[in-house]
């Protein structure tokens, strides 16, 4: 069994997923982390008593070991290591909703304070691509930007939601690295310098990622869920009902490969095979995880995995020996062994009583048989899936009716299924005077994902106990809520997408069949559906040219149709022209927006200043009124002060206010540009983002919407 | 003492009842003792253990479910003889495996506890006690409640036979003859008695009980009177007990407690000089335990404790040291024993493997038949469904021979489902329309491999009552479920006790009409929990009630043509007259009701309430306080200049904190149940006051008991 080699008590609280350790003098290892108050706690055990209290540093009077840092903002994400080229130790990166500041906690001095409007959710350190030096990247809002040591803005791209996790690996085998991204979309996407590589679809916020070995890594999202990849393709994966909330790549059992350790929020840590995802080691913490580190603690050339909660509790553990043989819990491998069999065994022997006693039944239902639910053998269950329009009663809706072709009834229908359902299942249950043979569900998926349905529904008779489970799967397609009805009286969208593909429309047809719930299939590429989530029509033709238009006011749906055909079609560059107006005036409206609550912010920071010199004044006067013993003036000092400060209160409500709305739009700035560049695929569309990007610099709306529409900046 | 034990599986055999598993005493010196096993196939498996190897003595053939295993012989000699009953069968055997006693006790209903003292023979089926003389019928006994265990003081000590009888309705019947001698009362329903020492002690009359919540003690039953020796309560909330015994495997000379409990919990507790129990030992086992027995069986002069459990396997905690055997290789070593035991099982795997593939592809056939059914036998589920006292909420308990693949949870009530740390399932909550098809809860958990039990929490409101429905699905091939029901009583939340306060004031509710005894009789088990179904023997009865969530008392005393409840909360009367009247009506019986209600008691109430609601307004507002407090704490550096009140809060932060997560929604309840109060108060007065529950939500917010009184006279 393997215990910890050392536990600490911090007596701070730990923020969750904001750990790390760094060595801030180039050689002791300390452990960092953000707590409350906006404070970042540095544990440094080695150096006990030398230090002073100064700028940014205070010294913490609970325990000596402990420097606080004071940030004054809630911190968001913290990260450390070598980020300039002749520092001796490693740099301190602490990111909140508005700024980063680069920090040396060796000489206690700032060595950069950028402002970042979009926020900093996520944070890594580390080299990029062929870019020279090494950058901290942050993700924010919709926006991945990367600043080298001087604090220059050295990278720059967009991503199609918030960012919440990022690591740094060579995902491509080409010896640089690429950043992983993962986003409230539910996306992981794999950008090489700033182009797109690949884009993994997962079915919940992608929360922590950490990269394994080689190009696998491992993944965690909101819903409870661990994995981990190689490339684009998913090794395992385990679902918990708790959440994880910090994972890391660890060789604890010592046999040359890592580990997955995940901290989960019920406080246990589990470490996995990368392979299998079976469980080598677990412990327990009192309270919930904060954050899995490892780092060289007691200073003796071995590497600990450091794992600390939410409640300052600090375990570190060290490799397994090769006496325990990859053996960590404390069990009988032996015994595990013959219990399994054995268990196996009682499955089998049941599993052939089963069919022993249904070899004895016989047709004819006597009191005992119709509690166990015999049914004619054979009963096959059907499924059907058709798109159903919006009548008064219920809102447009896939429907999945499933039947029994006998007097048999279903009882119940459980469909377990990602992504389209509040949880991870449906269930429907109708009251005992309703029971029949058929039943219809249903289904509304939220957004255009192609989803596996697994179904399980229990059939038997009407007074049953026990009922038989069938399990089917089924697939509803991609673009499932379009219906090939079409009220003549809609207008004709005014949004449309112009391409050109090599291919033959034979092909397109097979996509069309493929992504589409038509009812029959279709022979003719040219086709008119009613979007039945949104409103309008989505028109889709194809000239003898080859040339394709997409008619949708939609640029979303779009650019998810460009998507879907080119992977399809194996297309690897594609240009388009576009031209959405709704849209584009939107954004035309939203730019202008954000040069308002520019200009407001501006004006509040000023009024801001002039009001902290008038308190000084004031506190001043005050306390003079006060030694003078004129306690009539004093009182009047300290009452402007009260309103004074009360003014205060309500313009920082204000300006709150006025940054929360400035982000939504810089958001939707980024989501449009991300969007511009989904209508293109490969090359053509990470031209089209740097060229918007650019466009924005120079605050060039006109350009930008050229770009939008034309696919690129020149002509 | 530090203990030391270690677990190690013997053999599987099919599902256990409790207490169907004993050892076999020693033949000669230090030898190693025989288990007798029977299970639910109706088989009795008697083996020994050679060298790690389960040896049979015989097997007997299946049949018939067996519910217990006792043994015994003639008096003074060893008890070396195996009686079982199956059904309302007794058989017995001797330890060779011949068969020698088949008896058939004639009882309409099967039999659920035995005893064997040389040759008498006591036998209980759920409310009948019959004891037998060499097969000769002797003394009959009806119980009021039912019977679940029962035990004879030995006669040998005492001279005479005295049966006790466990009973459901919280008390020990000690007959004599076909007589009640006296009846000994305890908190909880009894579930197992075991003489203490198994020799009854010095006196012979010392008696262990275990109870279904939990708690676990011993009592002298004296020629006159019960004397209770002490009460082990049961403040971890583990499960109920299923199985005790007396053996001194700590080896101080003392004979130690065993105790088996349905979560899978065993414990041994040590006498200390003061004859007082205190806990040794404690190991959790996956499943539920059956049954318990000290001895030795794996190795010579090595002392275990021998565990059944549900599923069958029947397993020891050994005092044996276990070495492993560290060669050089990478991987553990095993003993030969175990590699033999491991190829034996492989081999017996691979020949079952191929029986069951022509068993599914015969399966698969019949399914091209018009003609055949599918008719899969029915799995055995252990489910208990009980009220908790602590909590006042419901806790469901489901166990499968075999893993669980999921479970849907369905109910036509409105109820909470809370979460269990225990449970590793991931839930999912499906939305549910109630009207056409009148669901309030559907819930899926999915569980994870190797679950075989599942525990749920459930919270009820009185007044709301229905069903609870439960559709198990194993991992079995062919796949089925079964459906399990358990009732939400219109009173749910109250509790059996044995006498209630008569000095508070009451409402009284009556009811006159043309009703029998088994009518009024069986809408009292309609509305309440642990009530026995059969009509009591005699012309009336009266039953004592304790609401367990706010310590209100409900006394029900009724006979043919009359019922009279008496009730200090007036929700309670209230719930109670909706329901039987229309219980009633639909029985088209022509009732007569009349109430009287006493003002005193709806503020005799609301004072019970108010140390509970000051408590928890108490406990909510100094957990909000904690963060902030720390926030300072850390600010400041420490907590001194603190006035003492926050100090202690500080202090005790770890414990609120605990106490606050334990209740979850504890207030909201006592706020419903107050609105609920008032609500009745005026509509026995035939007053309608819903508009004024928000005037009442707004004194709750501010709470004081006496403006709350203040308000429910006045308003």
């Amino acid at each position: 069994m393997l215990v910890p080699i050392f536990t600490l008590k911090l007596n701070h609280k730990i923020n969750p997923r904001m750990v790390t350790v760094g060595k801030f003098d180039g050689v002791h290892p300390c452990l960092t982390a953000a707590t409350q108050a906006g404070k970042v706690f540095i544990h440094n055990p080695h150096t006990r008593g030398k230090r002073q209290t100064a700028h940014r540093l205070s010294q913490s009077t609970q325990d000596s070991d402990i420097t606080l840092l004071n940030i004054n903002q809630a911190v968001s994400c913290l990260a450390a290591g070598t980020l300039g080229p002749n520092t001796t130790g490693d740099t301190l990166l602490v990111g909140s909703q508005t700024n980063l500041l680069a920090y040396d906690v060796h000489d206690n001095a700032d060595i950069f304070y950028r402002e970042v409007a979009d926020g900093a959710n996520a944070i890594v350190l580390g080299k990029l691509g062929n870019i020279q030096s090494p950058l901290a990247i942050i993700g924010g809002n919709c926006a991945l930007q990367g600043f080298d040591f001087e604090g220059n803005d050295q990278f720059w791209t967009v991503t199609g939601d918030n960012v919440r996790s990022m690591v740094l690996c060579d995902f491509t085998g080409d010896g640089k690295n690429e950043l992983l991204v993962g986003s409230e979309d539910f996306d992981i996407r794999v950008f090489k310098e700033d182009e797109l590589v690949s884009e993994m679809a997962e079915n919940e916020t992608v929360t922590s990622l950490c990269h394994m070995h080689g190009s696998r890594f491992g993944y965690a999202l909101a819903n409870g869920t661990v994995g981990v990849y190689d490339r684009t393709a998913r090794y395992w994966r385990i679902k918990s009902k708790n959440h994880a909330m910090s994972i890391h790549a660890f060789d604890l059992n010592g046999d040359g490969v890592v580990e997955l350790i995940t901290g989960w929020s019920n406080g246990k840590i589990d470490a996995r095979s990368d392979r299998t995802g079976e469980v080598i080691f677990k412990d327990n913490f009192s309270s919930s995880v904060a954050g899995v580190v490892e780092g060289d603690y007691r200073m003796d050339g071995q590497v600990q995995l450091i794992c600390t909660s939410v409640e300052g509790e600090v375990r570190g553990y060290l490799p397994a020996s090769k006496e325990m043989k990859g053996n960590l819990m404390d069990t009988s491998v032996e015994q595990d062994l013959v219990r399994e069999l054995s268990q196996r065994k009682q499955n089998l022997l049941l599993e052939l009583r089963n069919y022993e006693e249904n070899n004895k039944a016989v047709p004819g239902a006597s009191e005992g048989e119709t509690q166990m639910g015999v049914i004619p053998a054979n009963t096959q269950l059907q499924t059907a899936l058709s798109v159903r329009a919006a009548t008064e009663s219920q809102r447009a809706h896939i429907e999945l009716s499933i039947s029994t072709p006998n007097e048999t009834i279903i009882r119940a229908v459980l469909i377990f299924a990602e992504g389209i359902f509040e949880g991870e299942s449906h269930v429907v249950h109708p009251s005992a005077q309703t029971l029949s043979g058929c039943i219809c569900v249903p289904i509304i998926p939220p957004k255009d994902i192609p989803v596996d349905l697994h179904i399980k529904a229990f059939v038997g008779g009407r007074t049953s106990t026990q009922f038989h489970v069938f399990e089917i799967t089924r697939q509803l397609p991609r673009f499932s809520m379009y219906d090939l009805h079409v009220d003549p009286s809609t207008p004709q969208p005014k949004g449309r997408v112009t391409f050109s593909i090599n291919d033959r429309p034979q092909r397109v047809v097979m996509w069309l069949n493929q992504n589409f719930l038509l009812p029959e299939g279709i022979n003719n590429p040219n086709v008119t559906f009613t979007a039945l989530r949104g409103e309008g029509l989505l028109s889709i033709s194809m000239r003898s040219s080859g040339e394709i238009t997409l008619n949708t006011d939609d640029i979303d749906l779009a650019g998810d149709l460009v998507q879907s055909l080119a992977t399809f079609l194996a297309i690897e560059d594609l240009q388009a022209e576009a031209d959405f107006p709704a849209y584009f005036e939107e954004l035309r409206v939203t730019l202008t927006e954000v040069d308002e609550f520019h200009s407001v912010h501006q004006k509040l920071t000023a009024a801001m200043a002039d009001h902290s010199s008038h308190i000084r004044n004031m506190l001043v006067q005050a306390e003079d009124a006060r030694l003078m013993g004129d306690f009539k003036t004093m009182k009047k000092r300290y009452i402007e002060l009260y309103d004074l400060n009360r003014d205060l209160i309500n313009e920082y409500k204000i300006r709150s206010n006025n940054h929360n709305a400035l982000l939504t739009r810089l958001k939707a700035v980024n989501q449009a540009i991300q969007r511009a560049g989904r209508l293109r695929v490969g090359k053509p569309k990470n031209q089209v983002i740097t060229a918007c990007r650019e466009a924005i610099k120079n605050n060039n709306i006109n350009a930008l919407f050229k770009i939008m529409r034309a696919g690129t900046a020149s002509s | 003492m530090e203990l030391n034990l270690k677990h190690v599986d013997y053999l599987q055999v099919g599902v256990t009842s409790p207490k169907t598993m004993k050892l076999l005493p020693a033949v000669g010196r230090k030898a190693t003792q025989k288990v007798a096993v029977a299970d639910h196939d109706g088989v009795v498996n008697c083996f020994g253990m050679k060298k790690g190897e389960a040896v049979p003595v015989f097997r007997s053939l299946p049949g018939q479910k067996i519910s217990r295993l006792e043994l015994g012989g003639a008096l003074g000699t060893p008890q070396e003889k195996i009686f079982v009953c199956s059904g309302s069968e007794v058989r017995g055997y001797t330890k060779k495996g011949k068969q020698f006693l088949s008896f058939e006790a004639n009882l309409t209903e099967s039999i659920n506890a035995m005893r064997v003292s040389g040759a008498d023979l006591f036998v209980c089926a759920s409310y009948i006690y019959n004891h037998y003389c060499d097969c000769k019928d002797q003394d009959y006994f009806l119980s009021g409640d039912k019977i679940n265990d029962m035990v004879c003081l030995p006669v040998e000590t005492v001279g005479r036979t005295v049966p006790v009888l466990a009973c459901q309705d919280r008390v020990l019947r000690i007959l004599q003859g076909s007589e009640l001698l006296y009846d000994f009362e305890i908190s909880g329903p009894p579930s197992v008695l075991e003489l203490h020492n198994r020799d009854g002690g010095k006196d012979g009359e010392e008696v262990l009980y275990g109870t279904a919540d939990g708690k676990l003690g011993l009592v002298q039953l004296t020629r006159s009177a019960p004397v209770p020796k002490w009460e082990v309560d049961n403040e971890k909330k583990k499960g109920g007990v299923l199985c005790i015994d007396t053996f001194d495997i700590l080896g101080d000379g003392v004979k130690d407690i065993l105790v088996g409990r349905d979560d899978g919990t065993v414990e041994i507790y040590g006498l200390d000089n003061s004859n007082e129990p205190t806990l040794r030992f404690e190991s959790v086992l996956t499943e539920s335990v059956t049954s318990i027995q000290g001895g030795c069986v794996g190795k010579e002069s090595y002392d275990e404790v021998v565990t059944a459990t549900y599923t069958g396997w029947v397993s020891g905690l050994t005092t044996e040291p276990q070495q492993m055997e560290a060669g050089p290789g990478d991987e553990v070593k095993m003993s030969r024993e175990t590699q033999a035991k491991v190829a034996a099982l492989r081999a017996e795997l691979e020949q079952l493997q191929v029986k069951v593939m022509q068993g599914r592809e015969k399966y698969q056939q019949s399914s091209q038949s018009s003609t055949a059914v599918s008719a899969v036998p029915v799995f055995s589920i252990n489910d208990r469904f009980t009220l908790c006292q602590e909590d006042a909420s419901y806790s469901l308990t489901l166990e499968v021979q075999t893993a669980i693949d999921n479970l849907l949870l369905q109910s036509d009530v409105p109820i909470d489902l809370l979460d269990v740390d225990k449970n590793s399932a991931v839930v999912s909550f499906s939305e549910c329309d109630s009207e056409p098809n009148g669901n309030f809860l559907l819930a899926t958990y999915r569980c994870q491999a190797n679950t075989t039990r599942l525990e749920l929490k459930v919270r009820s409101i009185e007044g709301q009552y229905g069903t609870l429905q439960a559709y198990v699905t194993p991992r079995l091939q062919p796949k089925t479920c079964q459906v399990r029901q358990y009732q939400i009583k219109p009173l749910s939340l109250h509790q059996r006790i044995h006498s209630i306060d008569h000095g508070r004031p009451t409402n009284t509710l009556r009811l006159v009409g043309q009703f029998s005894f088994a009518e009024i009789h069986s809408w009292v088990v309609f509305c309440l929990p642990e009530v026995p179904e059969k009509t009591p023997a005699g012309e009336n009865i009266t039953f004592y009630f304790q609401n367990t969530f706010l310590g209100t008392q409900l006394e029900a005393s009724y006979c043919k043509g009359e019922g009279n409840f008496k009730s200090d909360n007036i929700s309670t009367i209230s719930i109670l007259k909706d329901v039987l009247s229309k219980e009633a009506t639909k029985r088209k019986i022509n009732l007569n009701i009349s109430y009287e209600v006493n003002e005193d008691s709806v503020s005799h109430t609301l004072k019970m309430i108010h140390p509970k609601l000051e408590y928890q307004l108490l406990l909510a507002k100094k957990v909000q306080l904690i963060d902030a407090l720390k926030e300072l704490q850390v600010h400041e550096g420490n907590a001194d200049f603190l006035i003492p009140e926050y100090r202690n809060i500080l202090d005790d932060s770890a414990r609120l904190l605990e106490e606050y997560k334990k209740q979850p929604a504890h207030l909201e309840r006592l706020y419903g149940m107050i609105t609920d109060l008032f609500i009745d108060k005026f509509k026995f007065k035939g007053q309608n006051v819903k508009t004024k529950v928000s005037q009442l939500l707004e004194i709750l917010d501010n709470y004081d008991l006496n403006s709350l009184v203040d308000f429910f006279n006045d308003a």
